[in-house]
C-alpha cells in the first residue's frame, strides 16, 4: 500500500482487526470459489479476498468506511468455509468479528436495526427467563391446530420475513430441555461429561437434548447438564459485541470449572465453536487467559465424542443425506465422524448432495438480516434435495436445521430433518430408558 | 472529452446498471491480482455473452479507453491489473458449463468456469482436463487459455495449448471470431495457438472448446524426502534420463514445505531439506515397476526416505500440500514475489545456487517450489511490503535471477506469462525485429495500442511505473473527467 495511509478515516476502536490478521492475506485468490457469497454473486467484493482487502483499505486509511463497504461485510455469513481453504491461515472468523465491532462503533447505515439486534441479544437471548417467555408464543403457535392448512395455503408465505421465520419452524416444539434438567441414569463407573445446553438450542430443540444424553449414556458416559451455564456468546460475537461475548465467556468458565477435567460437549456446532476459541477470546484478559484455554480444550462436538467411544450397533434404514454445518465442518474441521457414525447403521443409504458443505443461508440471525442471500443459499439447497429425494436430511446445528425445514418446504418433498444425535437415538433404541 | 458517466451509461446501456462496478470502494478490489501490481480501474463491467463483450470492447475503443480482461484474478503476473486504468471487462458472469460430451470427449465451457468446475464436469463421465494449475480451485478457463497455464501434470501431457481446440473470441476491435474448432489440427493458419498464451492482449476469449481425457486406471505417488535440494536435483535428472515418464515431478524446499506444513496438514516432514513429489500413472503392472525405479533413483542421491502414498485420500493430502505452498507463503510474511524461470534441467543445480547467492545478497529470504521436471522455477521472495525500500530490493533481485535464467540457456516465464512485470526483459530473449513482428500480430487482432496495454510486450509510452494508490480516484464521482 502506499505510503500516504497515515492518516485514517475512522475511529479504530479496541476491537478492530488486529493487523497481522489483516496483512496475512496475500491476494492469492484460492478461497473466493468456497465463498457462498462469491459463488452467487460473483463479485470480488462478495468474497473473502475483497473483504479482506477493504478492511485493510480502511484500516490504512486509503478508502473511508461507507456504506457501500459495510454492506460488502454485512453480506458475508461467517460460515468460514475461506477459511479452512487458506493455506496461508488467514484468521477470518476472527477478523470478521473484529470487523463488525468496528462497524458496531459507528455504524454507516442500518444503525437502529444494529442496536435493536444488540439489545434482543443482550437482553433476550442471553436470560434464560426472558427468552422462555419469548419462545412461549412460538410454541403456541406450533402447536396450533390450523398451522398445516395455513402452511400449504401460501398465506403465510406472503408476511414477508415472519413467514420466513415460520417456514423455518418444526413441525411441533418439543419441552425445553435447561440446565438441570433430569437425564438418564448412567451405568456406575460411567464418565462424567457435561452437555451444555446453550440458548435457543435448549428452548426450541429440547428433544435434542433429551436424545443426546441418550445416546451419551449408551455410550458409556455419565451425563450432566451442570446448573450455572448460560448462552456461549457466539451471536453476540458475530455481531461485533465482543465485550459481552467475553462477559457470558467468562460466566460459563465460572460455572463449569468445578467439573473438570470432564469433557464438555456440544450439539450446536456455532456454540461449540465459540466454546473451543474462548481461549482466543479471553486471551487478553489476565484473570481468564489460562482457565479460558483450559477450558476450550475441554470442549468437544458431540459427534467427536461418540465416534471415538462408540455405540451399541444401530438401525436406520432410510435414505439420508448429510449436510454439513458450517462451523462444525469449517471452523473445527469436523467433517468425518458424523459420516462415519451414520455410515455404520445398518439398512442406511447415505448419499452426498454437491454443495453438502456450503453453507444453507440460516448463518445464525442471518436469514433475519440478509432475507435475499439466504434465501438464494436455501434454494439451491432444495434443488439439491428435490434432485436426491432423501428421506431424512442430518445436520449437527439448530440454525441448520430450521433453515432446511424451509427447505423441504420449498422443495415440495417429504423429508424429515433430524439432528444427527436424533438419528442414533433413533437407530439404537429411541427414547425408552435403558 | 468524455466524463465517466457517459463511459458508465454506455456500460450499463449494453449489460445492465446491476454489472457496473464504478464507486471506489468497489473498483479496489479489482486493482490486484496474484503479484503486488496494483492500478484502480474505472469501472468494472460484467458483460453475458460474447454479444455483451463486443458491444463493451466496440464502446471502450470509441471513447479511447484501454481495456483489460479479467478472469478470477489469480495470475501472477499482473496480467489482470489495469495498467493504463481504463475499463476491466470481467468473465465472472459467463461460468457456465455448456456441454461435456464424453463420445467425443469435448467440453466446451465459458471462460469465467473455474478450472476445478470443468475437472468436476469431466468427472462425472470418467473424463479429466489435463492443465491442472496449482491454483485451479479458483482460476478461469479463460485465464488459463490466456496464459497458456500448465500445473503439475503437465509434464507427461502438456499445457493448456495441448487440450485447447478452439476458442470464440472477441477481438481487440470487437469482433466476433473462432479460432479452430472441435478437432485437432484444424486447416490453415493456426490462429487458436497464437491466440493461446497471448495474456488478454489480443482479444477477450468467450468460449473455449477443451479435449477430455480417459482418467487413467491407476496412480501411484510417492514422496521422496532429501537433505538438500542439490540432492532432490540430481534425482529429478537421474529420473529423466532413465527414461521414465512420470505424470508429474514436483520439487520443495525446506522453508516451502514447512509453511505448507503449517498451514495444510499434509504430512511433510517438516526438517528436510527438500522434497520431491513424484507420480505416475497408467496400467496398474507397468507404473509399479516405474515407480520401483524412481524409489531407487531418490535412496541413489541420497534421499532418507521414500514414502508411497497408501490410497487416494493419503494421495490428495499429499498434492493438498503442493497445491497451496504458494498460498502458505503468508505464513512467513504478507507478500511473495514469485519468479517463473524455466532452465534447461541439467542447469537446475547451478541455477538454484545462483538464486541462494544473489537472494543473500539483498538480505530477502526466498522459497522454493516448483515444476521441476519441466525445469521450470518458481523462486518466491517472501517479505513486507510496508517496510520502506524493501519493494525495491525484491524487484531489483528478481530481475537478477530473471537474467541467471536466460543466462543458462533458459526463458523468463514458463507458465504464468509475462505480464506487466516481465515485459521489460523481452529484449534478453528477441530481438528488435522479432518483437516488432509480435507486435504486428496485435495489429491484426486490432490491438492498436489500448487493448490490456503495458502487458507481455516491452512498454510503450504511457506505461509508467503502476501507481500503488491513486489519490484523484478517492474524490472521484461520476462526474469526473478521465
Ligand atoms: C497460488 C497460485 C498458484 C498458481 N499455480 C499455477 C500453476 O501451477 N500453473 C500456472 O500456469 N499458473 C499458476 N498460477 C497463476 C494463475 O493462476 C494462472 O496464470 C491462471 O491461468 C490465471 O487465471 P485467472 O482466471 O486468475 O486469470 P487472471 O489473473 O484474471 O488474468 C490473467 C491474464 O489472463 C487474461 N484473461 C483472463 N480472462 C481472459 C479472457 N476471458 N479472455 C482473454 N484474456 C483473459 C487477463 O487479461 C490477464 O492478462 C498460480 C497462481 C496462484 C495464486
Ligand atoms: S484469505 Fe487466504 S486464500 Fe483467500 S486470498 Fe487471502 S491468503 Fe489467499
Ligand atoms: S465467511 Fe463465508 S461468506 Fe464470509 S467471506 Fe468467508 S466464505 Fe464468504
Amino acid at each position: 500500500m502506499a505510503s500516504d495511509g497515515s492518516h485514517s478515516f475512522w475511529p479504530i476502536p479496541a476491537d478492530a482487526p488486529a493487523k497481522d490478521d489483516l496483512s496475512r492475506c496475500v491476494h492469492c485468490g484460492l478461497c473466493v470459489n468456497a465463498c457462498p457469497t462469491y459463488a452467487i454473486t460473483g463479485l470480488e467484493t462478495e468474497s473473502p479476498r475483497g473483504r479482506i482487502y477493504l478492511a485493510r483499505a480502511v484500516d490504512e486509511g486509503h478508502i473511508p468506511l461507507t456504506a457501500a463497504v459495510q454492506g460488502h461485510w454485512d453480506l458475508c455469513l461467517q460460515c468460514r468455509a475461506c477459511e479452512a481453504v487458506c493455506p496461508s491461515g488467514v484468521p477470518y472468523g476472527r477478523l470478521m468479528e473484529h470487523v463488525r465491532a468496528q462497524v458496531a462503533a459507528k455504524p454507516p447505515t442500518g444503525g437502529k436495526m444494529r442496536r435493536l439486534r444488540r439489545f434482543g441479544l443482550r437482553n433476550v437471548v442471553a436470560r434464560p427467563r426472558v427468552l422462555a417467555a419469548a419462545v412461549w408464543p412460538v410454541r403456541l403457535w406450533a402447536a396450533f391446530p390450523l398451522r398445516g392448512l395455513l402452511r400449504r395455503s401460501g398465506l403465510l408465505r406472503k408476511l414477508g420475513r415472519l413467514g420466513v421465520i415460520e417456514s423455518q419452524l418444526p413441525a411441533r416444539l418439543g419441552r425445553p430441555f435447561r440446565p438441570g434438567d433430569a437425564t438418564p441414569a448412567a451405568n456406575p463407573g460411567s464418565a462424567p461429561i457435561v452437555l451444555f445446553t446453550g440458548c435457543i438450542m435448549g428452548e426450541v430443540f429440547g428433544d435434542v437434548h433429551r436424545a443426546t444424553a441418550r445416546v451419551l449414556t449408551r455410550a458409556g458416559f455419565a451425563v450432566e447438564a451442570t446448573v450455572g451455564q448460560g448462552c456461549c456468546g457466539a451471536l453476540s460475537a458475530h455481531d461485533g459485541d465482543l465485550e459481552f461475548a467475553r462477559g457470558l465467556a467468562r460466566d460459563n468458565i465460572d460455572a463449569l470449572e468445578r467439573t473438570s477435567p470432564a469433557t464438555i460437549v456440544n450439539n450446536s456446532a456455532g456454540c461449540g465453536t465459540a466454546l473451543k476459541e474462548y481461549g482466543d477470546l479471553l486471551a487478553g484478559d489476565p484473570g481468564y487467559a489460562d482457565r479460558a484455554r483450559q477450558f476450550s480444550a475441554r470442549v468437544k462436538d458431540f459427534s467427536e465424542v461418540v465416534a471415538a467411544a462408540g455405540i451399541p450397533a444401530g438401525r436406520f434404514a432410510k435414505r439420508v443425506t448429510y449436510q454439513d454445518p458450517c462451523h462444525l465442518a469449517h471452523a473445527q474441521r469436523v467433517r468425518n465422524q458424523p459420516r462415519a457414525l451414520l455410515g455404520a447403521l445398518a439398512g442406511i443409504s447415505v448419499v452426498e448432495t454437491p454443495g453438502g458443505d456450503m453453507c444453507c443461508g440460516a448463518a445464525g440471525l442471518y436469514s433475519l438480516v440478509q432475507p435475499a442471500m439466504s434465501a438464494s443459499l436455501r434454494t439451491r439447497k432444495a434443488e439439491q434435495f428435490k434432485k436426491f429425494a432423501p428421506e431424512v436430511i442430518v445436520t449437527a446445528n439448530p440454525g441448520c436445521q430450521m433453515q432446511y425445514e424451509a427447505a423441504v418446504c420449498e422443495a415440495g418433498i417429504q423429508a424429515r430433518v433430524m439432528h444427527l444425535a436424533e438419528v442414533l437415538d433413533e437407530a439404537t433404541g429411541g427414547g425408552r430408558t435403558d | 472529452m468524455t466524463t465517466r458517466r457517459e463511459l458508465l451509461a454506455g456500460l450499463s446501456a449494453i449489460a445492465g446498471a446491476a454489472n457496473v462496478l464504478w464507486r471506489h470502494e468497489d473498483l479496489i478490489v479489482y486493482e490486484f491480482d496474484g503479484t503486488i501490481e496494483k492500478k484502480l480501474p474505472y469501472a468494472v463491467v460484467f458483460p453475458d455473452g460474447a454479444e455483451q463483450v463486443a458491444a463493451v470492447v466496440r464502446l471502450c475503443n470509441a471513447l479511447g479507453f484501454a481495456i483489460t480482461p479479467r478472469g478470477a484474478g489469480t495470475g501472477l503476473s499482473g496480467g489482470a491489473v489495469p495498467a493504463q486504468r481504463g475499463v476491466v471487462i470481467a468473465t465472472a458472469r459467463m461460468r457456465r458449463i455448456l456441454e461435456v460430451d464424453p463420445v467425443d470427449r469435448v467440453a466446451v465451457v465459458e471462460p469465467g468456469a473455474p478450472n476445478i468446475q470443468l475437472t468436476e464436469a469431466a468427472a462425472e463421465h470418467g473424463l479429466f482436463y489435463a492443465p491442472d494449475p496449482s491454483s485451479q480451485k479458483a482460476c478461469t478457463i479463460g485465464g488459463n487459455v490466456a496464459e497458456n497455464a500448465g500445473g503439475p501434470h503437465c509434464l507427461a501431457l502438456g499445457v493448456t495449448t495441448n487440450h485447447v481446440l478452439g476458442i470464440e473470441v472477441v477481438t481487440a476491435d470487437g469482433e466476433i471470431v473462432w479460432l479452430g474448432g472441435r478437432t485437432m489440427d484444424a486447416p490453415g493458419y493456426d490462429l487458436r495457438g497464437g491466440f493461446i498464451g497471448s495474456e488478454g492482449t489480443l482479444g477477450v476469449v468467450t468460449k473455449v472448446v477443451v479435449r477430455l481425457l480417459p482418467v487413467p486406471e491407476s496412480v501411484v505417488t510417492l514422496l521422496g524426502i532429501f537433505n538438500s535440494v542439490e540432492e532432490a536435483s540430481v534425482t529429478v535428472g537421474a529420473i529423466i534420463s532413465s527414461g521414465l515418464i512420470p505424470a508429474a515431478i514436483e520439487m520443495m524446499d525446506r522453508v516451502t514445505l514447512q509453511a505448507a506444513e503449517a498451514g495444510l496438514q499434509c504430512g511433510y516432514p517438516a526438517d528436510a531439506g527438500a522434497v520431491l513429489l513424484v507420480e505416475f500413472d497408467g496400467i496398474p503392472e507397468v507404473i509399479e515397476s516405474q515407480a520401483t525405479a524412481a524409489r531407487a533413483a531418490c535412496f541413489e542421491a541420497g534421499a532418507s526416505e521414500v514414502r508411497v502414498a497408501r490410497d487416494a485420500a493419503e494421495r490428495e493430502r499429499l498434492w493438498k500440500g503442493r497445491k497451496g505452498a504458494i498460498g502458505a507463503l503468508g505464513r512467513i510474511a504478507p507478500n511473495y514475489y514469485i519468479l517463473d524461470g524455466v532452465v534447461p534441467r541439467s542447469r537446475l543445480v547451478t541455477v538454484m545456487a545462483g538464486v541462494d547467492e544473489i537472494v543473500s545478497r539483498y538480505g530477502l529470504q526466498v522459497a522454493n517450489v516448483f515444476h521441476a521436471g519441466d525445469g521450470n522455477l518458481h523462486p518466491c521472495v517472501v517479505f513486507d511490503e510496508r517496510v520502506p525500500g524493501t519493494l525495491e530490493r525484491v524487484l531489483a533481485a528478481g530481475a537478477e535471477i530473471m537474467k541467471v535464467c536466460v543466462d543458462a540457456g533458459g526463458s523468463l516465464t514458463g507458465e504464468h506469462g509475462v505480464g506487466y512485470e516481465k515485459n521489460k526483459f523481452m529484449p534478453w530473449l528477441y530481438s528488435e525485429v522479432d518483437l516488432e513482428n509480435m507486435g504486428r500480430i496485435r495489429a491484426v487482432f486490432g490491438n492498436h495500442g489500448r487493448f490490456n496495454p503495458c502487458k507481455l510486450l516491452p512498454a510503450g509510452s504511457g506505461c509508467g511505473e503502476m501507481a500503488h494508490n491513486d489519490a484523484a480516484m478517492r474524490a472521484a464521482g461520476p462526474d469526473a473527467y478521465v
